[in-house]
């Protein structure tokens, strides 16, 4: 079987990618905060969030970074990842419930490593609703395996 | 008489304050649950995926014998990942305040986290930037 996963050698610098959009629900806040643990009212109390400046319960903040971690691998073929190195990142605006979010990702840097069969590859990443306004920001570095020559 | 619950407030907060958590054993029901929920996965079978220790951190942290912070707003976290974390590993986090700054509304706090595992290794660790609330007058 082919293998379809794109190392290190076919990543290029200035690569885009857009992913589907998705519709995050009161069910998936609730399933995150379950999972997590993390049952802060911003996310889990509706009367009183009526009179916050949101108005109603936003998303947790790493559900929409752990969300966007998901619609990247529908918006392109996997990278042949050994690993993941960090992240830096942004909250600019409330995840409410109903709103569709989707993914725009770019490649802006590859890098060499110590390591011959292996490279650096920095992904910028931006979470944009579905009235264009960007909710979430940020870069990831990611460590993507050679192709084996 | 209704009490209302207790928050930390900014105010509260203690520059170089520090917090440990208990402790989790994260399973192949969290891996599950996570991986239907996000749409994210584990790059192999057996690891952990990258961003779920980083999730999982901010529910430790409700378990401490201290009010919930009353966040605003969570405005950002730079994040490392230092080892690989394999399912069935026991992981507990540890942070300490770095930074309290007063704004006009609240204040801005930056916490140095780490997620230590049950050989006492940082798996991953970073900072997070908050948006706290000041004690209502």
């Amino acid at each position: 079987m082919t293998d379809t996963r794109r190392f290190f050698d076919d990543i290029q610098v200035g690569e885009e990618y857009e992913s589907p959009g998705r519709t995050v629900t009161e069910a998936d806040i609730v399933l995150f905060a379950g999972l997590s643990g993390d049952y802060n009212i911003l996310h889990t109390d509706a009367e009183f969030m009526k009179q916050s400046i949101f108005g109603e319960r936003i998303a947790h903040g790493l559900l929409g970074l752990a969300i966007q971690a998901g619609l990247f691998t529908r918006a392109t073929q996997a990278y042949a990842t050994l690993a993941f190195v960090g992240l830096r990142w942004k909250f600019k605006g409330p995840i409410k419930i109903g709103d569709t979010i989707r993914l725009r990702a770019k490649v802006t840097a590859k890098k060499e490593t110590a390591k011959p069969d292996r490279g650096l590859v920095t992904v910028e990443r931006t979470v944009v609703n579905q009235r264009g306004e960007v909710v979430q920001e940020g870069e990831t570095d990611l460590i993507v395996e050679r192709r084996h020559t | 008489m209704s009490v209302a619950a207790p928050r930390f407030y900014f105010e509260d907060v203690v520059l170089h304050g520090v917090l440990e958590t208990p402790a989790m054993t994260v399973t192949e029901a969290h891996v599950a649950l996570y991986g239907g929920v996000t749409g994210d996965g584990a790059r192999e079978h057996g690891l952990v995926p990258d961003l779920l220790p980083l999730c999982l951190t901010t529910g430790l942290g409700w378990r401490v014998p201290q009010p919930p912070l009353a966040v605003l707003a969570f405005m950002g976290v730079e994040w490392v990942a230092d080892a690989p974390m394999r399912v069935g590993d026991t992981i507990h986090s540890r942070s300490e305040t770095t930074l309290k700054r007063s704004m006009k509304e609240g204040g801005v706090i930056i916490e140095q986290r780490q997620v230590i595992n049950q050989r006492g290794e940082v798996v991953q660790h970073g900072k997070f930037t908050f948006l706290v609330a000041k004690r209502p007058a």
